[in-house]
């Protein structure tokens, strides 16, 4: 498909919400700018006492700013360890800043729709970073979310700026337009082919960077891929978000290629993986996280191949990020003492309560 | 071949990054590429300490070209340099793989470029520009950008646009002279 289709596929589902559940392949996108002020050093060298400087002036800007009055501010090291593991797993902040939390500020607005998301974080690895998250497929909608917040502080604040290497950022891994897309897509298919190193080669040369979303000890967990730009320098900003576009639209025809492949092939092999996870997740009575993420994918194969019946259609990438040890304790308010055979056994009843059909 | 990164044992990958006109290889073993692939993009971010010291050493490894010579003697002359805004020097920056402030750019430019090169396999800002930048820079990026334009316009061989591109270019130019 052209980019121009991608195109219309992409507004379809901005306008209709039910239209992007559709989309079970790309499950969420993100889009952050980094930027630095002039005049001061990076946050890599501060001390204390200078994040807190700068950490006060972004704030005064933030609180000013009429349009942004619906984020919230959070002084990091103000946080418990569980909700700064939250933070971590929404890609809020990184677990350099939840370990070296002086001086580091976030203020955030959680959207309409479960897995919609915008933040400002401050003092992270850069000064400022701006951050939008989106359900399914939505690069230019994140885009434009981020680009509408970074005018706000562009009146106000004057960024670190050179004409040949564009925003200046710590890391040279950001320089230029600083503005790095990543979308996570859901890959049980390719993961298991032999195709999959092809696939990756692919992404390679195209100037993407793949990793598991989740790692186990060298092997990927739940057959989630996170698929990012890696060139930030030498492109414009469109550029980049009409290329990660392009790239997800291939994404998807190669999984559904896959799919279709491995149905003609191996009809029976697919079914009985698929009836034997259903089977382990109806009745097992002590579910682990990593072994949820990986029975509940198969299971979401099984619903998108339209192989499986007596479970709930469902939103694999908002089940995933209920089950987690921090978001059980957290939502469902259980002292941390809790042991992990605990969770366990409440991660398998939530599982259960949510998926198969009549329980609920 | 040996691995490019532990030198001992056999390459058995072999990767080939393809950016722009710039051809780059890599080579790596069994055991270091478990290292690389798919780590998370905390990792990746980590290990760019790591991929500043391949790019450092590999200079001092490879005396062939010009480019790495040229290297080589600006960080062993001034391997203790430090830059005068914030006083970072160039090895904690190794060490750290980030930079101290954005004075350190042009500080370092002789020993930055050609790893930002390497990276990013290019040093030409085609991004957006913030809009309190002088009226200079807006102007020269304007120019680049319509020059690029011009490159596109006569691959495909639209040559009327091509020739409104290039006036438009001229009378840009000529402005920036005048100032």
């Amino acid at each position: 498909m052209t980019g121009k289709n991608f195109y219309l596929l992409e507004n379809k589902t901005s306008k209709n919400k039910s239209e992007s559940n559709k989309n079970k392949i790309i499950l969420n996108t993100r889009v952050r700018l980094a930027r630095n002020l002039t005049d001061y050093k990076f946050t890599s060298i501060c001390d204390s006492q200078e994040k807190n400087i700068l950490l006060k002036k972004i704030k005064r800007y933030v609180e000013e700013i009429k349009e942004l009055k619906d984020f919230r501010f959070y002084s990091v090291k103000s946080l418990g360890k569980i909700q700064r593991d939250l933070l971590f797993k929404d890609y809020l902040i990184t677990p350099g800043m939840a370990n070296r939390m002086q001086g580091k500020g976030l203020f955030v607005k959680y959207g309409q729709d479960r897995g919609e998301s915008s933040a400002i974080m401050i003092n992270e690895e850069d000064h400022l970073r701006i951050q939008s998250v989106r359900p399914g497929l939505n690069i230019s909608e994140a885009y434009e979310e981020v680009i509408e917040i970074e005018k706000y502080f562009e009146k106000k604040l004057s960024f670190a700026f050179d004409r040949n290497l564009g925003y200046l950022t710590a890391s040279p891994i950001n320089l230029g337009t600083a503005l790095r897309v990543s979308v996570i897509a859901h890959l049980p298919v390719l993961a298991v082919s032999t195709r999959i190193a092809d696939f990756v080669k692919k992404l390679n040369q195209v100037g993407c960077l793949i990793n598991g979303y989740f790692m186990g000890n060298s092997e990927v967990i739940g057959n989630l891929f996170k698929i990012s730009n890696l060139v930030t320098l030498g492109k414009g900003e469109e550029d980049i978000v009409e290329e990660m576009k392009a790239i997800c639209l291939n994404i998807i025809d190669d999984e559904e290629y896959a799919r279709k492949k491995l149905k003609e092939s191996d009809l029976l092999g697919i079914k009985d993986n698929i009836y034997r996870s259903f089977g382990l997740l109806k009745y097992a009575k002590i579910l682990s996280y990593e072994e949820s993420l990986e029975l509940l994918s198969i299971i979401r194969l099984g619903l998108d191949l339209d192989i499986i019946r007596g479970v709930n259609d469902f939103d694999y990438f908002e089940l995933i990020n209920k089950i987690s040890d921090s978001h059980i304790i957290l939502d469902l308010e259980i002292s941390s003492s809790v042991t992990d055979d605990e969770l366990d056994s409440i991660r398998a009843d939530l599982i259960r309560k949510k998926i198969l059909k009549g329980t609920d | 071949m040996n691995c490019d990164f532990c030198y001992n044992n056999e390459a058995t990958i072999h990767l080939i990054k393809i950016q722009g006109a710039s051809v780059e290889r890599i080579n790596i073993c069994k055991e270091c590429a478990k290292d690389f692939s798919f780590f998370s993009e905390e990792d990746f971010y980590n290990d760019l300490a790591r991929i500043l010291y391949k790019f450092f050493n590999i200079s001092t490894n490879d005396h062939h070209t010009g480019r790495d010579k040229k290297i080589l003697r600006s960080i062993s002359y001034g391997r203790n340099r430090k830059c005068p805004f914030c006083g970072i020097d160039l090895k904690t920056i190794k060490k750290i793989g980030r930079v101290g402030c954005s004075s350190c750019y042009s500080e370092f430019k002789d020993v930055l470029f050609p790893i930002i090169k390497s990276i990013q396999g290019s040093l030409e800002n085609k991004g957006k520009i913030p809009v309190n930048t002088s009226r200079k820079i807006k102007l020269e990026k304007n120019i680049r950008d319509l020059r690029h334009r011009l490159k596109n316009e006569v691959i495909i061989e639209n040559f009327e646009e091509a020739a409104r591109i290039r006036d438009k270019i001229k009378k840009l130019e000529k402005n920036r002279y005048d100032r």
